[in-house]
């Protein structure tokens, strides 16, 4: 009798553990509705490449990305590109937020820098930023320098704005207990005006880094020789729409990984965890 | 601290709007202040203009013979809604003002230990304030008002936004602190009980402009039985004093609607 309830109680234990894996490794109803649209996607891909609905030459399959895939991968164009063009993106980002936040706090805190500064901004800001490329070219000649210029001038715009109005929008009261308790200007910097108007700063930089993410594919196919823009700019004058293809997967990878992983885990750990998040 | 011809005006659409007319008080060290009004009495202004947080238009106040003109290392503020940082923890919040006083951080960390055993969260030192229910938040205020050690403690509505009993035990609490380290408090109240409950003297003001009605003792041993006749023979006092006041704000108020209506 004892041993017969011995097992039947670990048997429902060992059931309800195995559920809560399953659990655990079945996707949700969200996530399986997205995942079999890209399948279904794909596959509407195939469809119209095996019914020759597109010129086979301009037109490559799903499985001839796969291969252009492992090729570039083992030729280690993919890498090498990737880099270069990753090297850009993160030191274009890096340069406007370093002058875009501080242009940022100093708009948001001061009506006269408002004045004097915004009327500028704002004839600037809606200038593309692909539109900066030929200049851009004739001032830092081709390579580097010229991407990570027109990644900034693109994309500065946005934290720049986006850190203004986290400081606008800054509860009077915290500058009241600054106040009260005689905190100096650079404690109310640090401590209260940047972390205040940090929900405000981590969206600016995801656009920031969307921006210039999309930029730089354009940069690239103009006044460079290397990069993800160059990689598929360059698959034109060999006919190889699977090398394109690949390039555009790979930009929409890394894109998605970091606009989503990374600012997510950095919102984790400040806003998220001070209750601050709001959308 | 003496409070001298204390008057304050805003300007609004050219006109200038009285908000505080001759105010003249003294107060002792070590007292129990509670300002009591009807809403928009201008006693909120009134502890701004002490905490140096908003200039008056006239008069003056003097602490230890000293002209105010601006916040001092001698005035903290506790606020109604608790202003506490949401990305600092429990101990950087009461930490603040002596970070801002540039205390080196072992030293701070002595002071914040002890508070936060004063004022029963040595246990949330590391929690965000959002953890933490308002009564503790306003703890954590306090706390951080201590921490700088001022002799005169301002508190604007501190219990306003609290449910009774947190507001009960929180009283209490604050009459235990204030034996215990002998500040000064003023405290701004609506709640004829919570002055009463609360105070050597009540302040009692008019409805705006706000003047000052009547300063009335109360000299009952703490801790004092609301439910007793002398309380209750207290209540009926200052509730006297204050209904007009309130009438006439709420005819104040009704007269604003009016002129809103036509207007708008």
């Amino acid at each position: 009798m004892a041993d017969l309830s011995y097992t039947k109680a670990s048997e429902a234990g060992a059931t309800l553990v195995a559920l809560k894996i399953m659990g655990r490794m079945m996707p949700g109803r969200d996530r399986l509705l997205g995942i079999s649209t890209i399948i279904a996607f794909i596959a509407i891909w195939e469809i119209v490449y095996r019914l020759g609905l597109m010129p086979v030459w301009a037109f490559p399959s799903p499985w001839k990305v796969v291969l252009a895939f492992q090729e570039l991968i083992a030729n280690g164009k993919l890498l090498s590109n990737t880099a270069a063009s990753v090297g850009r993106q993160i030191t274009g980002v890096l340069l406007a937020a370093l002058v875009g936040i501080p242009a940022g706090l100093a708009l948001g805190a001061s009506l006269t820098a408002r004045a004097a500064f915004l009327p500028l901004c704002r004839l600037l800001y809606p200038i593309p930023g692909i539109a900066w490329i030929p200049l851009s070219i004739l001032w830092f000649g081709v390579g580097f320098k010229s991407t990570v210029f027109v990644i900034f001038f693109s994309g500065v715009w946005s934290i720049m704005f986006n850190t203004m109005t986290g400081v606008q929008t800054l509860s009077e009261q915290y500058t009241d207990v600054a106040r009260v308790y005689l905190a100096s200007r650079s404690l109310y910097t640090w401590r209260i005006l940047i972390p205040g108007s940090l929900p405000y700063i981590i969206t600016g930089m995801r656009l920031t880094y969307g921006v210039g993410w999309r930029v730089i594919v354009g940069a690239e196919m103009i006044s460079s020789i290397t990069g993800l823009g160059f990689l598929i700019d360059d698959a034109r004058w060999q006919l190889r729409p699977d090398i394109m293809i690949t390039g555009m997967i790979t930009i929409a990878m890394i894109g998605w990984v970091s606009e989503n992983w990374f600012f997510d885990w950095v919102e984790r750990r400040t806003i998220e965890q001070w209750g601050m998040k709001t959308v | 601290m003496i409070v001298e011809g204390l008057g304050k005006k805003y300007t609004s659409q050219g006109a200038d709007m009285p908000a505080l007319i001759d105010i003249n008080l003294e107060i002792q060290e070590g007292e129990f202040i509670c300002l009591l009004g009807p809403s928009g009495c201008g006693k909120s202004t009134l502890l701004r203009i002490i905490a140096g947080l908003i200039p008056a238009s006239s008069g003056q106040i003097t602490i230890n013979g000293k002209a105010i003109d601006g916040p001092g290392p001698d005035r903290a503020v506790v606020f109604q809604d608790y202003a506490l940082f949401p990305w600092m923890s429990v101990r950087d919040n009461i930490e603040f003002g002596l970070e801002a006083r540039k205390l080196a951080p072992g030293a701070r960390k002595d002071i914040s230990n002890k508070l936060l055993k004063v004022v029963g969260l040595a246990d949330f030192a590391d929690r965000y304030p959002h953890h933490l229910s308002g009564g503790m938040k306003q703890r954590v205020s306090i706390a951080r008002a201590l921490a700088v050690d001022p002799s005169l403690l301002l508190m604007d509505e501190p219990f306003g936004a609290l449910d009774a009993q947190t507001r009960r035990s929180l009283q209490d609490e604050l009459l235990r602190i204030w034996r215990e380290y002998r500040k000064t408090v003023i405290f701004v109240t609506h709640s004829i009980e919570e002055a009463i409950y609360l105070s050597d003297r009540i302040v009692v003001m008019t409805a705006r402009p706000g003047r000052i009605k009547e300063v009335i003792t109360i000299d009952e041993a703490r801790p004092r039985d609301m439910a007793g006749s002398a309380m209750n023979h207290r209540q009926r006092e200052v509730r006297a004093v204050l209904n007009e006041e309130i009438e006439r704000a709420a005819i104040l108020e009704q007269h604003d609607m009016m002129v809103g209506a036509t207007h708008g």
